[in-house]
C-alpha cells in the first residue's frame, strides 16, 4: 500500500470511525450510566437498542404513521420498557437475592425475551433497513467521503449527549442521580426516592439506545441479531474506564475509529476481533481505563 | 459433632433409582434416547464447570461455550494427529482449555469483578470466530469431522456403545468436583464469594483463588468438549455460541446456584425441557430468557430449592 | 534464663507503631502516631468518633498502606507486606461491620480461619475434616459459646453470635496478635461480660497479645492493661485506665472544655 492510499484511508478512517463511533458512544453512555448507579452490566441494552429501533419500523413502515408521531412514540416505548423492568423485575430480583449475579442474569434474561419477542413477529425474517430521513448524497471532507446522512448522526448523536451531560451535571434530578451513584444510602437519607430515580436511570438509558437505534437503522441491515453490537459498546465503556460518563463517550470514538482501522487496513472479516483486542490491550496496558482514576479501597 | 449428614431414606433409594435407570437405559430404549442421555451428560460436566465458578467463586464466566469448543477442537485434533487411547486426547483438550482459561482470568483479574463478565463476553465471541476463521486447523465454517474415539483395540462406532464411557467420565467429573468443593481450595472459593476482604484477613490469595477457580472450570468444560468428541462425529462452529453458553447458564440457574446437585439436577431438568423446546423452535429464546427472569424473580435458589420450600410450608400449613 | 527471655521480650514491643502518619487526598486522617504493644497485654485504642482509630486499625492489619511511618511486629516490619500475609505471621483481625461468610455454616467459616494451617499436608489439603484443626475448630466453638450453632448459617444467626463468630475466625489463625475493631460495639450486657471474660482468658491462659478499638468505656476500663486515646488523628494521651481517666486532654477530648474545666475543679 502506497503512502498516499494509506493517507485516503486515514481520513477514511477516521470519518468513519466518528460516525459510527457517535452511534458506540451513545450506547457506552447509555452502559455507563446504569452501571454507575445501579453496579449492574445491563447485558440487554443491545436488545434494547434493537427492539426500539424494530418498534420504529413497525409504526413508520407497517402502520404508516408519520414520522413526527414515530420518533417521540419509540422513544416512550424504550423509557418505558426500560423503567418498567428496573420497576417490576429488578426491584423484585433485588428482594429474593442479595447478589449482584442475580440482577446481571435477569438482564441477560431480558435480551433473549427480547431477541425472541423480535423474531417471534416475523419482521426480523428479512433484513431491512430504516428509511433515512437524511439524503445520503456524499460530500468530500479533506480526502474522505461522507454522506449528509453520516453528518446528521453525527451531529444529533453529539447534541443528545450535550444535553445528556448538561441533565445530568446541572439538573437537581441529575444531581440526585450522581448522589445514588456515590452513595445510595446517604442519597436516601438527603430526600432522594431510590426508586423513582433508579426508574429514571433506566428509563433514560433506554431512550437514549432508542436513539442510537434511530441514528444507525438507516445505515446497516437490521435483524434480529443487530444488537451484538453492544460489544462494542461495551469495548467502548471499558476503555473509558466503565464509570467515566465522558470516557465512555471517548471511549466510543475510539473503537469506531479502531474498527473502522481494522477494516481498511486489516481486513473487514476481522472486524469482529476488534473489539476483543481492544479490550485486551486495555486491560494488558491500563486496567483503570483510560478515564479511570485509581482503584478506590473498600472501607472495611 | 454430625458434620457428616447421613443420607436420608428418600434420597437413598432415588439414587440407587437413577443409578438403576442410568445404567440401564441402553438396554431397553432407543439409539435416539441414548444419544440424548448422551448430550445430557456433557451438559451435566459443563454445568459442573460453570458451577465451580459461579457456584462455589462468585463470579462470572460468559465464555464457557469457547471453552467447551476448545476442549472440542483440541481432542479431536490431538485424537486424529497422534494414536494413542482417546482419554489422552480428553486430558488434552480439557488442559487447552484450563491454560487459556487461567490466561483470561489472570488478564480480567486486573480489573474489577466486573471485567471478567465483560472480557469473557468478548472472548466467547472472538473464540467463535477463530473457530469459524481458521480454517487450516478447525476447517472454518464447514465444519470439522470428529474421527472415532478408540480405547485399544474398541473403537467407539454408535451412541450406544458411547453411553457406558459417557456415562463413567460424567460420575468421575462429579465426584471430582464434589472433592474440590471439600476441599481447602473448595472453602477457600467459598470464602471469596462471602467476604473478599474476610478471605483475605484469613490468609487467602483472592486474586489466585479467582484464577485458579476460572482455570479449572475452563478444564472442566474442556473434558466435557472431550466427552463430546465420543460419540459426535461433526462440529460446527454455531453450535458454539453465546446460545450454548446462555443455555448452560440457565440450566445452573434453574438447578440452583451454589450447590452441585443443583448444577446436575439443573442440567437434567432443562435439558429434557430444552429438547422438546426443539419442537418450537420460535418460543425457545422468548421460554430462556422468561426463565431466567422469573427464576431470578422468585426462586433465585433454583426450582429444587423453591419445591422444597413450597413443601415445607404446605406441610407447616402455612 | 527463662527471666532473661522474659526480659528481652517485654523491653521490645510486640507490635511497634512509629511515626504512623495516614493521608486521603488532601486530608490527614492519623499524624505521627506512635504507639507500643507490649506482648501479653490488651492495649486499647479509644478516642471520639473521626478520631481515626480504624484508619490505624485497618494500616495495623494491612488493609490501608500508610503515607508514613514503620509499623514493626515481633521484630519484623510489616509496613509493606500485603493483607493476606498476616494471617501466615500470627496477625488476626475482626471486622466492625461484621464480614462473616454468610452463607456458609459457622463450622465452616471458623474452619476457614484456619486456612493457613490447612495445607500442612496433601491429605490435609483435601480433606473437608482435616485432622488436628477440626478438633481446635470444636474447641474454638465451645469457648465461644457457639457449640450448638455449628450447623446453623452464619447470616441466620442473632447479632450477638456472628460478632462471636468473627471472634472464633479470627482465632482459628492461632494468632499472636488479635486485633479486634469494636468487638463490643451493639452487644447487650450480658454478652459484654461474657467477652470481657473470653479476652481476659485469652490473654491469662493462651498468652495472646490483643489490640482492641473500643467505645464501650465499661469493656476498655475494666481488661485494658494500657489505653492510647487518640483524638483528630493524634495521640492525646496513653497509660493505665486510672491513668487516662484522669487525664484532663481526655475529658475534653470526649466531653468537650466545659467538662474539662468543671472535672479539674470538682
Amino acid at each position: 500500500m502506497d503512502l498516499q492510499l494509506a493517507l485516503i484511508f486515514l481520513q477514511q478512517g477516521i470519518a468513519s470511525g466518528l460516525v459510527s463511533g457517535s452511534v458506540y458512544a451513545l450506547l457506552a453512555l447509555a452502559i455507563v450510566v446504569i452501571f454507575k448507579t445501579s453496579d449492574v452490566p445491563n447485558f440487554a441494552q443491545g436488545e434494547v437498542f434493537m427492539a426500539a429501533g424494530y418498534v420504529a419500523l413497525y409504526l413508520f413502515v407497517f402502520q404508516k404513521m408519520p414520522i413526527w408521531v414515530v420518533l417521540p412514540a419509540t422513544l416512550v416505548v424504550a423509557f418505558l420498557a426500560m423503567a418498567l423492568f428496573r420497576r417490576f423485575v429488578l426491584d423484585q430480583v433485588a428482594k429474593s437475592a442479595k447478589d449482584l449475579v442475580y440482577l446481571v442474569i435477569a438482564t441477560l434474561g431480558l435480551s433473549y425475551v427480547l431477541k425472541g419477542l423480535v423474531r417471534r413477529t416475523g419482521f426480523g425474517d428479512t433484513p431491512r433497513s430504516f428509511p433515512a430521513l437524511v439524503p445520503t448524497d456524499s460530500i468530500m471532507i479533506g480526502q474522505a467521503s461522507v454522506t449528509l446522512l453520516d453528518l446528521a448522526i453525527f451531529g444529533t448523536a453529539v447534541t443528545v449527549m450535550a444535553a445528556f451531560f448538561w441533565m445530568f451535571n446541572y439538573t437537581k434530578t441529575g444531581r440526585a442521580m450522581r448522589a445514588v451513584g456515590m452513595n445510595p444510602k446517604a442519597a436516601q437519607l438527603v430526600g432522594v426516592d431510590l426508586r423513582r430515580c433508579h426508574m429514571l436511570i433506566w428509563g433514560l438509558s433506554g431512550v437514549i439506545s432508542a436513539i442510537a437505534a434511530l441514528l444507525i437503522s438507516p445505515k446497516i441491515l437490521m435483524t434480529a441479531d443487530m444488537g451484538s453490537i453492544v460489544m462494542l459498546a461495551f469495548a467502548a465503556a471499558i476503555v473509558g474506564g466503565f464509570s467515566s460518563l465522558p470516557g465512555a463517550v471517548v471511549g466510543g470514538f475510539v473503537i469506531g475509529i479502531v474498527e473502522n482501522m481494522v477494516g481498511l487496513f486489516i481486513s473487514s472479516r476481522a472486524i469482529v476481533l476488534a473489539p476483543f483486542l481492544a479490550i485486551l490491550i486495555v486491560l494488558v496496558l491500563r486496567p483503570q481505563g483510560l478515564f479511570g482514576g485509581k482503584l478506590t479501597i473498600k472501607k472495611v | 459433632m454430625p458434620a457428616r449428614r447421613a443420607l436420608s431414606g428418600t434420597a437413598l433409594i432415588g439414587l440407587v433409582a437413577a443409578v438403576i435407570v442410568a445404567v440401564a437405559l441402553p438396554v431397553f430404549t432407543s439409539g435416539y434416547v441414548v444419544y440424548i442421555a448422551n448430550l445430557l451428560l456433557v451438559f451435566v460436566v459443563l454445568c459442573l464447570g460453570l458451577h465451580i465458578v459461579i457456584g462455589e467463586t462468585g463470579q462470572f464466566s460468559m465464555a464457557h461455550a469457547a471453552f467447551y469448543g476448545i476442549g472440542i477442537y483440541a481432542s479431536a485434533l490431538a485424537n486424529r494427529a497422534v494414536d494413542l487411547p482417546y482419554p489422552v486426547a480428553m486430558l488434552f483438550g480439557a488442559l487447552v482449555a484450563g491454560a487459556v482459561g487461567l490466561f483470561i482470568g489472570a488478564l480480567a483479574l486486573r480489573m474489577r469483578d466486573i471485567y471478567l463478565a465483560l472480557a469473557t463476553f468478548a472472548f466467547g465471541e472472538a473464540m467463535q470466530w477463530v473457530f469459524a476463521n481458521w480454517d487450516s486447523v478447525t476447517n472454518g465454517p464447514n465444519g470439522l469431522r470428529i474421527s472415532p474415539a478408540r480405547f485399544g483395540p474398541i473403537e467407539i462406532l454408535s451412541d450406544k456403545q458411547a453411553y457406558p464411557f459417557v456415562l463413567f467420565f460424567c460420575l468421575v467429573m462429579i465426584g471430582l468436583t464434589v472433592a474440590i468443593s471439600r476441599s481447602r481450595l473448595g472453602r477457600s472459593f467459598r470464602a471469596v464469594r462471602e467476604s473478599e476482604v474476610a478471605a483475605m484477613a484469613m490468609g487467602i490469595d483472592v486474586r489466585r483463588a479467582r484464577i485458579v477457580s476460572f482455570g479449572l472450570s475452563a478444564a472442566i468444560a474442556g473434558f466435557a468438549g472431550g466427552m463430546f468428541g465420543l460419540f459426535q462425529t461433526f462440529i460446527h462452529p454455531d453450535s458454539l455460541g453465546f446460545q450454548t453458553t446462555i443455555l448452560v447458564l440457565t440450566m445452573v440457574v434453574v438447578g440452583g446456584l451454589g450447590s452441585i446437585a443443583g448444577a446436575i439436577g439443573g442440567a437434567i431438568v432443562f435439558g429434557l425441557i430444552s429438547e422438546v423446546l426443539r419442537q418450537a423452535p420460535q418460543y425457545q429464546e422468548i421460554i430462556y430468557g422468561a426463565i431466567l427472569i422469573l427464576f431470578m424473580m422468585y426462586a433465585p435458589r433454583g426450582l429444587f430449592a423453591f419445591i422444597g420450600d413450597r413443601i415445607r410450608e404446605a406441610r407447616h400449613g402455612r | 534464663m527463662v527471666a532473661e527471655n522474659m526480659a528481652a521480650e517485654t523491653a521490645a514491643p510486640f507490635l511497634d507503631v512509629e511515626g504512623l502518619t495516614i493521608r486521603f487526598g488532601g486530608l490527614t486522617a492519623v499524624g505521627g502516631l506512635d504507639m507500643a504493644v507490649a506482648k501479653g497485654s490488651i492495649h486499647a485504642l479509644i478516642g471520639p468518633n473521626g478520631a481515626g482509630k480504624s484508619t490505624t486499625f485497618n494500616c495495623i492489619s494491612r488493609f490501608y498502606t500508610p503515607s508514613e511511618g514503620r509499623i514493626t511486629y515481633d521484630g519484623r516490619d510489616i509496613t509493606r507486606m500485603p493483607a493476606r500475609e498476616m494471617a501466615g505471621l500470627g496477625i488476626a483481625r475482626s471486622f466492625q461491620n461484621l464480614e462473616l461468610f454468610g452463607e456458609l455454616t459457622v463450622f465452616e467459616n471458623v474452619l476457614i480461619g484456619a486456612h493457613v494451617h490447612a495445607g500442612r499436608s496433601w491429605r490435609d489439603a483435601i480433606s473437608a475434616r482435616p485432622r488436628g484443626i477440626v478438633e481446635h475448630v470444636d474447641e474454638l466453638l465451645e469457648r465461644t459459646g457457639l457449640t450448638s450453632y455449628a450447623q446453623t448459617k452464619a447470616r441466620n444467626l442473632d447479632f450477638g453470635h456472628q460478632k462471636m463468630v468473627e471472634i472464633a475466625r479470627a482465632l482459628a489463625i492461632r494468632p499472636k496478635l488479635l486485633l479486634l475493631d469494636e468487638p463490643a460495639a451493639g452487644l447487650r450486657n450480658r454478652e459484654i461480660a461474657a467477652l470481657d471474660r473470653l479476652l481476659c482468658e485469652l490473654r491469662e491462659r493462651d498468652g495472646l497479645t490483643i489490640l482492641l478499638v473500643e467505645h464501650v468505656m465499661q469493656l476498655v476500663m475494666s481488661i485494658s492493661d494500657r489505653i492510647t486515646v487518640l483524638s483528630f488523628g493524634t495521640k492525646i494521651a496513653e497509660g493505665t485506665a486510672a491513668e487516662v481517666r484522669a487525664n484532663p486532654a481526655v475529658i475534653e477530648a470526649y466531653l468537650g472544655r466545659e467538662a474539662a474545666h468543671e472535672a479539674a475543679h470538682a
